[in-house]
């Protein structure tokens, strides 16, 4: 044991740490090819599907746009919001439970840094699936790119940012491992079906009304408006950025009281899951 | 040189007092072992130790830190290796990977191939984790514990669910880990695994300390009573018997007392569908007069067996276990072993 004061952690090798981490992060997505393709590829061929069956019927709820026009920007969202919340989710619960988050949080990588990486992970991977659906969406149905660049990079932004903290607070509502597939998909799948992602919905509609109240139409509506070409249509939806900023903020809020490093339900220790909580 | 230092430790949950004035200390290459049944406060004492739990009273210093200061956070865990009850690695990872990814965490890790070497798994060093056999699962998650060369190391039930050969491979492993001075604080609830590995035992039970010493004193092992067993002659009451009837109460229940004054001094004696057991610690005098008895009546003893408690007799004894109808040894301990 040496009593050596440790020289203060610098900014820079504070990211070379999350850099490292997010290679180790990234190094386990694409060494499981079977999870990465269908993580990867599930937008991607919803996109294809829906592309190929409905390609050029036009949409009157939408002013007579192609539906295609709505689809590329809907799974845009959808790509950001099954990365960061599905996934994030059920990844961060399977990691809890197997000890993984315990391990890491008795290692000196500190917590901040870890956490950090996932993060940046899901982003990466987010982004991954955006460039292709721009792709696809440009090259094989011909969809304009969007008119509001700035517009669409904010909402993805703000959307996956909110998405993430949304996925890191599910994560800690959901006992075990077991039932972190069926619950995160089954929250995620109703909603994004009241939330208009397979067919456009009216807005004011009774189902619009009931679907703002959850984050997922607003997201669809944030990526949509920069790709919306209607004259007076500025690209902006603030309303629906602003309401998922609103989330993101409460979710990380619960996500950091409720948080816990250790399983739930495994492991010795007199303690019950009420008060295995561990804050920091 | 003290490594840990735990006094007075007290943790709550809720109105249950998980950990209630545990007290111990541990000095620099010492293996030392905690031994208690599930839920007796073992893995919560050392999660706070570890830091990464916080506690309600008591001083607690650990490698000279003080772990619930989130100030020697980084440095505290600098120095110590964990190894948990469970693998806890990516299983897409190699080993090598995975190595080489939490040496990178630590400021003066060990080699990579150096641990390899150490834990037997250089022919697996490329081959994905969920791909390796549970022994050798094991055996990555020791190497994990010591890839970032701690000064301190905490093993959480080494070896629960491994079978007998398994376990001794463990054994060895963690002692040649141990060889180079390296501090460890092991939980187990197996008896011959603290005999096995460590330099002194402390047995914890309801959140108490209700034992402390080296495996071959523990609990009075090494001074304290003989047991003594042989079947009734036919015939015979237990009554008849030189020393038991200076100490078996007047009663046949089956739990002997050492209520007596004779000869044999503290004494119990209780006999049960015609076995005979007797507790002291004069064996040699008890001896003396039973086998003298038995000659000069012309029976024999038969199935005489005299031995020391053994580490298992001990525990049960201090944890507060009782046995069951039909069984001859009733042992307790202060306290009830509840849970």
């Amino acid at each position: 044991m040496t009593a050596v004061v440790e020289p203060r952690r610098s900014a820079a090798s504070y990211g070379r740490m999350i850099a490292r981490q997010l290679y180790f992060e990234q190094l386990n997505f694409w060494l499981n090819p079977l999870a990465a393709v269908f993580t990867l590829g599930f937008s991607v061929v919803f996109l294809v599907l829906l592309g190929s069956s409905a390609g050029n019927s036009t949409s009157s709820t939408l002013g007579g746009v192609r539906v295609i026009q709505y689809y590329v920007p809907g799974f845009l969202a959808y790509g950001v919001m099954s990365t960061c919340f599905n996934s994030l989710a059920t990844s961060l619960v399977v990691r809890r439970e197997m000890g993984l988050l315990k391990r890491l949080r008795l290692s000196p990588l500190p917590t901040s840094a870890m956490l950090a990486a996932i993060c940046a992970n899901a982003l990466v991977i987010s982004f991954i699936q955006i460039v292709v659906l721009l792709l696809i969406g440009r090259l094989g149905y011909g969809v304009h790119m969007p008119h509001n660049v700035g517009a669409l990079v904010v909402a993805l932004a703000v959307g996956a940012a909110a998405f993430t903290a949304i996925g890191m607070a599910m994560s800690t509502l959901i006992p075990n491992q077991e039932a972190a597939g069926p619950v995160v998909s089954i929250v995620f799948f109703v909603l994004l079906f009241l939330s208009g992602l397979w067919y456009p919905i009216k807005p004011h509609s009774g189902l619009a009304q009931i679907s703002s109240y959850f984050p997922i139409r607003h997201m669809i509506v944030a990526v949509f408006a920069p790709f919306d070409s209607r004259p007076g249509v500025s690209g902006w939806a603030w309303g629906d950025v602003g309401a998922l900023a609103i989330w993101g903020v409460v979710a990380a809020v619960v996500a950091a009281r409720r948080w816990s490093w250790a399983p739930r339900r495994t492991g010795g220790g007199p303690s019950r899951p009420a008060t295995r909580r561990w804050r920091g | 040189m003290t490594a840990v230092m735990v006094d007075g430790l007290i943790k709550r949950y809720g109105g249950l007092r998980a950990v209630d004035g545990v007290s111990f200390e541990v000095d620099d290459g010492e293996v030392f072992a905690l031994l208690g049944p599930n839920g007796a406060g073992k893995t919560t004492t050392v999660e706070i130790l570890e830091g990464f739990r916080g506690r309600d009273g008591g001083q607690v210093r650990v490698l000279g830190m003080d772990p619930a200061d989130p100030a020697n956070g980084q440095r505290l865990r600098e120095g110590m290796g964990v190894v948990l009850q469970e693998l806890a690695v990516e299983p897409f990872l190699t080993v090598r990977q995975a190595l080489r990814r939490n040496a990178g965490y630590y400021p003066r890790p060990r080699p990579v191939d150096e641990v390899l070497a150490l834990v037997g798994l250089e022919a697996k060093a490329d081959s994905r984790i969920k791909n390796l056999s549970g022994g050798q699962q094991r055996r990555l998650d020791l190497g994990l514990g010591i890839i970032g060369n701690p000064s301190l190391l905490f093993l959480d039930e080494p070896t629960t669910g491994f079978d007998p050969t398994a376990r001794r491979g463990a054994w060895d492993l963690v002692r040649a880990l141990t060889g180079g001075g390296t501090t460890v604080i092991l939980t187990t609830h197996y008896m011959d695994e603290a005999e096995a590995l460590a330099d002194r035992v402390a047995v914890i039970n309801s959140g108490r300390i209700v034992a402390e010493g080296t495996p071959q004193s523990l609990g009075g092992r090494d001074v304290g009573e003989t047991r003594i067993r042989f079947g009734l002659p036919p015939g015979r009451q237990v009554s008849d018997l030189p020393v038991a009837a200076s100490s078996v109460t007047a009663s046949s229940g089956r739990t002997g007392t050492s209520g007596g004054t004779g000869a044999s001094g503290g004494t119990g004696a209780s006999g049960s569908g015609g076995q005979v057991e007797i507790r002291s610690d004069r064996p040699v005098e008890v001896l003396a007069a039973l086998t003298t008895w038995a000659l000069r009546e012309g029976v024999d003893l038969a199935g005489l067996t005299v031995e020391r408690l053994t580490l298992e007799d001990v525990y049960l004894r201090l944890t507060g276990y009782r046995s069951g109808p039909g069984e001859l040894a009733a042992v307790s301990a202060e306290g009830d072993s509840t849970r």
